[in-house]
């Protein structure tokens, strides 16, 4: 029940009302009762039609009437001559309207309509299509009718630019309506798809892509069509900076693309006699797709995830046969096929070397900036232009102030950070309900700018401290990172994902709120851990650490599991290679 | 090719154009549309008023309201039971007659109705298979049966028919694969063509319609984000995109909508908040707001929740409420599972684990 006040009334009126419902019941009773039993009877008459109809007037959710009915007019249309069908199934749209006028939401009304409609001999879409827009012009928002509107729209053949004239004038009479801008975006790839990109030498044609949905890749629009489309959603929220409509859309239309499923990057290690495949995003290894070719021999392997809550990963690993490269001076060409995309990865692993890998040369373009622009840099610098403009008008507008960070974003990272942050800050603070949202964010960005310094400085070292860090992401992109310093953040847990470091040697996350240490799984390179001043309280949450086979140093002070007796040889049991322990 | 750009003066007279007052703000859209919550709300949890509310509830057999809602009587009877639940009172309900009733209630196709001499769908299925498993007792009714009426309504594109008739929703895909994995079944339909289809489904926003091309929805998204789960393929979610239009139905109140521009909805906050347990980010909201607007849905004098303050009360709102304040951290009340809307230690029984996003 939604909507319905609750009154205050007098035993009088209560009393009044419990009658007046008595009476309303068994009327209603009675006519229920008297439709199922004809139903069960078989009978499909007129009186049944009137009983049905009286009762969904008042309640159209009773989803067996209308079954009902459906089937009296299936029964109707093997007795009756084409032309009385027609008029039957006439007559039930205009039933149909009066309950629609009644109750524009009920799921049972809108199917009935759309199986009449489906059915009817000779349908009258015009009229639908008037139907739908009487209806949106009482309640723009009402998605039953959309939906219907949708339906109507395909089986007669309404030209896509039709429907987009009809969510101009939408728009252009009320900029506030998400439902209309939903549609736009839905419309637009299919009016102005953009043009496919040229295939790239290096990789051999996909498969078949998924179903299409304004998500995917191939649902973009063209760069022409974008401009005039940025044009039309800045009126809207110059207009009203605070209409969130314009400004989802308008996040959508600075998105771009999603990066194509590619192996990233494969690692071989000599000591574990191990291999690390790295992929563009999370996807199930099984032996049968990804396929180990050492020195010319498919190697028979098991592929697993790093750790086991993951069934799809970015990251997978595999044990080579002992002894097959443990030994130092021989040499080694590896090639990981992934067949079922038709792509593969080649990796050298030469005399002396203890462990080799292969991978792209990660830019920014490719790496991150994937939620905004393929457009010229020239184009977003003025979107950011118009918005800082905005912004001066009104400075506390969260939506403005996001929409800059994103285009700072997308035009230079690097370049853009602290005026990022500073922007950061005030939307914490003017949308405080959110912080933890704008928190992880900035967490997110401050990361993604840190792989890429590490990328132009070629390191294995990953540090970013004091930085008000709220979460981790882009674990996988660290996969050959062998130091991490992450002290003095607000981190609470290394989650799984974390297991992806597999070259990892030494963490320092001191002074942060850290409970949890699941992500510490099996990281065979894993030597010091550094977690000074944390929330670590039980010995349970140290159990994954006895999963790091070369663990040395751990340093423990200032967290509450130290308090507890016997710690220190509770401790030596759980993690017996531990030689340097801090408590 | 660049588009004209204009000078600061030029944006101004543009606004002054569109918005003839900006000093006051008369927004040619919708007002921000929100409820103020009275000082005199409750704020504190009922829970015995609403276990009576309850109790009590299912003894109106001959009430007028009641028997209008017999259409969807399964549903309410599992919203009723689980609630019980939730607060450790499911004793006080009568096993035995509902057991009965939903045998009563499972046809021929194996479907189950929402209520005697109502005709079996999807829907009344599922709500039958959570209060079984609810009783710990799936056995009661011929699970075979059942098994055979979820696939049968699978159709080629994936999809899932809510039931004979046709009509085509993610939330059937939804009730299909909950069904099937409470009952340990789910390898019986085309689950790559299920999730086919409700991937088909996904916006520019990273919500759910319940067809290809409808608009996002918090109702679809919650049945979009539980189906994904329940398949195994959560990763297909973009939880960053999808997790800011959730949290931006948060409103003043503290209440969410289920989609932007609505008023705030007791059964929208569970769904909003339910999308984001699921997808890791149930934090990106205030807490702390949406459990005072929670709370000032309860009926001091008769118990339950309602929609919004002040309006009536209802099982549906009373279970979402007691479920969101579970997923909010109150002790009082046992852990929900975000995706199956059941006790937390009802699926440990059954052996049903769910893997949401971390
Ligand atoms: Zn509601």
């Amino acid at each position: 029940m939604h909507g319905r006040v609750k009154i205050k009334s007098t035993a009088q009126q209560q009393e009044e009302k419990r009658k007046e419902r008595e009476k309303k019941l068994k009327i209603y009773v009675a006519a229920r009762d008297a439709c199922f039993s004809k139903r069960k009877e078989g009978v499909c008459d007129d009186e049944a039609l009137q009983l049905t109809q009286q009762l969904l007037s008042s309640n159209p959710d009773f989803a067996t009437l209308w079954n009902y009915r459906r089937e009296i007019l299936m029964h109707l249309e093997t007795v009756k001559d084409k032309d009385e069908v027609q008029k039957i199934y006439e007559t039930e749209l205009s039933f149909l309207e009066s309950c629609l006028k009644m109750n524009p939401k009920s799921y049972g009304s809108w199917h009935h309509r759309y199986w009449v409609s489906a059915r009817l001999p000779q349908p009258d879409w015009a009229r639908e299509l008037s139907l739908c827009d009487r209806c949106l012009s009482l309640d723009d928002r009402n998605f039953h009718c959309w939906d219907y509107r949708r339906m109507v729209v395909k089986m007669s053949g309404v030209p896509v630019d039709k429907e987009l004239e009809f969510t101009d004038r939408l728009i252009g009479s009320n900029f506030s309506n998400y439902s209309s801008w939903h549609y736009r975006s839905t419309l637009l790839p299919l009016l102005h798809p953009q043009s496919p990109e040229p295939p790239s030498p290096s990789h051999e044609p996909s498969q078949p892509s998924p179903p299409h949905s304004p998500q995917t890749h191939s649902h973009r629009v063209c760069e022409e069509q974008l401009l005039k489309e940025y044009e039309l959603v800045q009126n809207a929220f110059f207009t009203d900076p605070n209409d969130q409509s314009a400004w989802f859309y308008y996040r959508w239309l600075l998105g771009r693309a999603e990066r194509e499923e590619m192996i990233s990057c494969v690692y071989v290690s000599r000591d574990e006699e191990r291999v690390a495949v790295a992929f563009s995003g999370p996807v199930i290894a099984q032996s049968v797709s990804l396929l180990l070719v050492l020195d010319g021999q498919p190697q028979k392997v098991e592929w697993r995830s790093v750790h086991p809550r993951f069934k799809h990963s970015p990251v997978w690993i595999c044990d080579l046969p002992p002894g097959t490269i443990s030994d130092i001076t021989s040499e080694h060409n590896l090639t990981v096929h992934w067949t079922e995309k038709y792509t593969h990865r080649d990796c050298a692993l030469y005399t002396g070397r203890t462990e080799s890998w292969c991978r792209d040369s990660a830019t920014d373009q490719e790496l991150f900036r994937s939620e905004l622009s393929v457009e010229k840099t020239s184009v977003l610098q003025s979107e950011l232009q118009s918005c800082n403009q905005l912004l001066e008008l009104e400075p506390l507008n969260k939506w403005c102030l996001l929409t800059i960070v994103l285009l700072m974003r997308a035009l230079d990272p690097l370049g853009y950070e602290k005026e990022t942050l500073a922007h950061f800050q005030t939307l914490k603070e003017v949308d405080s309900m959110r912080s933890a949202y704008y928190s992880d964010l900035c967490s997110k960005f401050m990361i993604e700018n840190t792989i890429l310094k590490m990328e132009y400085a070629e390191v294995r070292v990953f540090s970013i401290t004091d930085k008000n860090l709220t979460t981790l992401c882009h674990l996988d992109q660290l996969l050959l990172v062998t130091h991490i310093n992450l002290s003095s953040n607000q981190l609470r847990r290394l989650p799984p994902q974390f297991a992806m470091l597999q070259c990892l040697e030494v963490l320092e996350v001191d002074n942060n709120s850290i409970e949890n240490l699941e992500g510490l799984y099996h990281l065979p390179k894993l030597e010091e851990v550094l977690l000074k001043n944390n929330k670590i309280s039980t010995l349970a949450d140290l159990q994954p650490l006895a999963s790091c086979p070369k663990l040395k140093r751990l340093d423990l002070r200032g967290n509450p599991v130290t308090q507890m007796a016997n710690i220190e040889s509770e401790l030596a049991e759980l993690l017996p290679s531990v030689t340097d322990l801090l408590l | 090719m660049l588009t004209t750009r204009w000078s600061s003066t030029t944006i101004k007279s543009r606004r002054r154009a569109w918005k003839p007052d900006h000093a006051n703000i008369s927004r040619m859209g919708t007002q921000v549309k929100d409820v103020i919550i009275k000082p005199d709300a409750p704020s504190t949890l009922l829970l015995d008023k609403h276990a009576d509310y309850i109790a009590a509830y299912g003894s109106r057999k001959d009430d007028y309201e009641y028997t209008l809602s017999e259409y969807l009587r399964m549903s309410g009877i599992y919203w009723g039971l689980t609630v019980m639940d939730l607060m450790g009172q499911l004793p006080r309900m009568n096993r035995q007659e509902i057991i009965d009733f939903i045998k009563a209630c499972q046809h021929e196709c194996g479907g189950i109705s929402a209520s005697i001499g109502h005709d079996p769908h999807l829907l009344y299925t599922l709500s039958a298979v959570q209060i079984l498993s609810l009783y710990d007792s799936v056995d009661a009714i011929d699970v075979d049966k059942v098994v055979e009426y979820v696939k049968g309504l699978q159709q080629e594109d994936g999809s899932f028919a809510g039931d004979k008739w046709g009509e085509i929703d993610t939330r059937f895909s939804f009730c299909a694969v909950a069904t099937l994995a409470l009952l340990g079944k789910m390898d019986k339909i085309n689950v790559d063509k299920a999730v086919q289809f409700v991937l088909s489904c996904m916006n520019f926003d990273g919500g759910f319609g319940c067809r290809p091309g409808s608009e996002s929805h918090a109702g679809q998204i919650y049945c979009c984000t539980g189906f994904l789960t329940l398949t195994g393929q959560l990763h297909q979610v973009n939880a960053d995109l999808l997790g800011w239009w959730l949290c931006e139905r948060q409103l003043s109140s503290g209440g969410l909508n289920g989609r932007p521009e609505k008023l705030p909805d007791v059964c929208y906050s569970w769904w909003v908040l339910a999308s984001l347990k699921i997808i890791g980010r149930i934090h990106w909201i205030d807490k702390a707001k949406l459990r005072t607007f929670i709370l000032a849905c309860q009926d001091e004098e008769t118990g339950g929740f309602a929609d919004r303050p002040g309006d009536m009360v209802d099982p549906f709102h009373t279970l979402f409420g007691v479920a969101g304040l579970s997923l909010l951290g109150d002790e009082q009340i046992k852990p929900v599972n975000p995706v199956l809307c059941m006790p937390e230690d009802v699926l440990q029984r059954i052996g049903l684990q769910v893997d949401l996003l971390s």
